[in-house]
């Protein structure tokens, strides 16, 4: 099978996956094409190198399988005529398709064509720089936009190989390859890891990479949630970094209902002060101007259950000492809830339940 | 002049806030605060608690996985007070669900190929229902519940300043 495969060149990079079903389909269909193209007069020995590179067997299918469609294709890609002289099919069809998939490179394919193999040599150590894992090609296509052509070249030499090492692996993850390339560049229904260099491409460990890129992108944004978390290196530590801060969060929670359970009977939120906690005061007129109700609050002997809370409670890290500052009978809010009213008679509320309610 | 930050009616904030204050206010009516002893407003705390655990997983509804566990346990739990009996059933089947997931969970050990277990698993028992989740979700579920639990103090701490 390799014999057939044509230069040495091709040997080397395009192994042929073995034993599968399709690799003997592939090599009959490898000598048809590498004749033709052997044959043909080439613009450049880089388009049939390359084109013999599109071969391997994703396109080779497609091409046995669904000749409209590439026929399709050629005919909808600006493309064709660049190529002048030679007839080079698959290399058309490879390139077409990518572009066809990639439409920002659609007005370049040429120059990329012909510069393609000298950057190769050089995109393998600039491959490992260059590698992204994404999870969908178009998205790779919009995130290299703002680059410069020579990379954009090298990106797509990068897929091209990882395209091979894809290849290389089962024959069930060339055909979901193809079924994507058949179908529009919008509609990936496989989601897409980069099989990097020297990585094993299986099904199961790409599955593993596929979790283990999403496990690390959840944990970039709990870092992000969790302050002070960014500096921390280490996947572990950060978590241990979530752990304690969910437990402050509970804890704070905790004592703040412990505060309300105890503090005061009749606390009326401030809607401004509860949703801008930085805005100071909150006997401003301006907030909800039909629901600023002073109230004066029944002396209530709280002082004496906050020093038994005190103690009870060692709140190190919050807030304890408003505990001190807190004057009960000088809160001051206003009114949010009518139902509030009930409770008291000294209140001198004037209400505005409806008011309230809509305008929540 | 009107507040520049207008509040979005559906936000979770605002969904919150008119929850939790509603059940405040029950709780309010129902005891005045002039009984207070240590342990009336310890019983006080409990429901100001709960009060605040339901109207944050009721803001959430079912969306989540955490509010989802929340509010199972909720409803078991006051279902059990209710009635003894169908509380019992109820608190066994819930038991044996519970109990049979976190079998599997142990046996299996979630080890994932990704070296986080024991933080893993401190990290599930603090996120409710955490025990039935994956790595993956646990995460998810944990920043979002990140999310809720501070909008909580968010909106608890200014009860202190006034």
């Amino acid at each position: 099978m390799e014999s057939n495969a044509g230069t040495t060149e091709t040997r080397s990079n395009v192994t042929v996956p073995d034993g599968g079903e399709v690799a003997a389909f592939e090599s009959l269909q490898f000598t048809d094409e590498i004749h033709r193209l052997i044959s043909a007069p080439g613009t450049d020995n880089a388009s049939s190198f390359t084109a013999l590179l599109e071969l391997p067997a994703t396109q080779v299918v497609e091409l046995l399988h669904s000749p409209e469609s590439v026929k399709l294709i050629v005919a909808s890609a600006p493309n064709v005529e660049d190529f002048k002289g030679s007839f080079h099919f698959p290399s058309n069809t490879g390139l077409i398709q990518k572009d066809a998939r990639f439409s920002v490179f659609s007005g370049e394919g040429n120059n990329k064509n012909e510069k393609s193999n000298s950057p190769e040599m050089t995109s393998k150590n600039s491959s490992a720089n260059l590698e992204k894992a994404v999870k969908s090609e178009p998205a790779e296509t919009v995130s290299s936009l703002p680059l410069v052509s020579d990379p954009t070249m090298e990106n797509r030499n990068i897929k091209r190989k990882d395209r091979e090492k894809k290849v290389k692996g089962s024959t069930k993850k060339s055909k979901t390859a193809t079924n994507e390339r058949l179908e529009d560049a919008e509609k990936l229904p496989y989601v897409h890891v980069r099989a990097r260099r020297g990585q094993a491409t299986d099904s199961h460990s790409l599955a593993e990479r596929a979790r283990r890129e999403k496990i690390n992108a959840r944990m970039k944004l709990l870092q992000e949630l969790v302050p002070g978390c960014n500096k921390i290196s280490g996947t572990a530590l950060v978590l241990d970094e979530i752990i304690n801060h969910v437990q402050s969060l509970q804890r704070q929670v905790e004592f703040l209902s412990m505060r309300l359970a105890t503090v005061n009977p009749r606390i009326d939120f401030n809607l401004d002060s509860l949703f801008t906690p930085e805005s100071g005061s909150t006997m401003d007129g301006g907030n909800f101007p039909s629901l600023v109700t002073p109230l004066i609050w029944p002396d209530v002997q709280v002082n004496g259950y906050r020093k038994q809370f005190q103690h009870q409670w060692h709140f190190d890290t919050l807030k304890q000492p408003i505990w001190g500052r807190e004057e009960v009978c000088n809160n001051y809010v206003t009114l949010e809830n009518s139902l509030l009213s009930c409770d008291s008679s000294a209140n001198s509320a004037t209400l505005h339940a409806n008011q309230l309610k809509m305008e929540l | 002049m009107n507040n520049p930050h207008h509040l979005n009616p559906t936000s979770l904030k605002s969904r919150f806030t008119t929850r939790f204050l509603r059940a405040l206010t029950k709780i309010r009516a129902q005891k005045p605060i002039s009984s207070s002893s240590p342990t009336e407003i310890f019983r006080r705390y409990r429901r100001i608690k709960v009060a605040a655990d339901k109207s944050m997983a009721y803001s959430v509804r079912s969306r989540r996985i955490w509010s989802r566990a929340m509010l199972w346990k909720l409803r078991s739990r006051s279902y059990r007070r209710q009635d003894p009996c169908s509380g019992r059933r109820s608190g066994k089947t819930n038991q044996a669900i519970m109990k049979k997931s976190s079998n599997e969970n142990t046996t299996t050990r979630r080890e994932d190929g990704v070296g986080f277990v024991e933080e893993a698993d401190e990290l599930r028992q603090l996120v409710p229902g955490g025990e039935t989740m994956n790595l993956c979700n646990l995460l998810d579920e944990t920043a979002h519940y990140i999310k809720c639990l501070t909008t909580q103090v968010q909106l608890f701490s200014p009860i202190g300043k006034g």
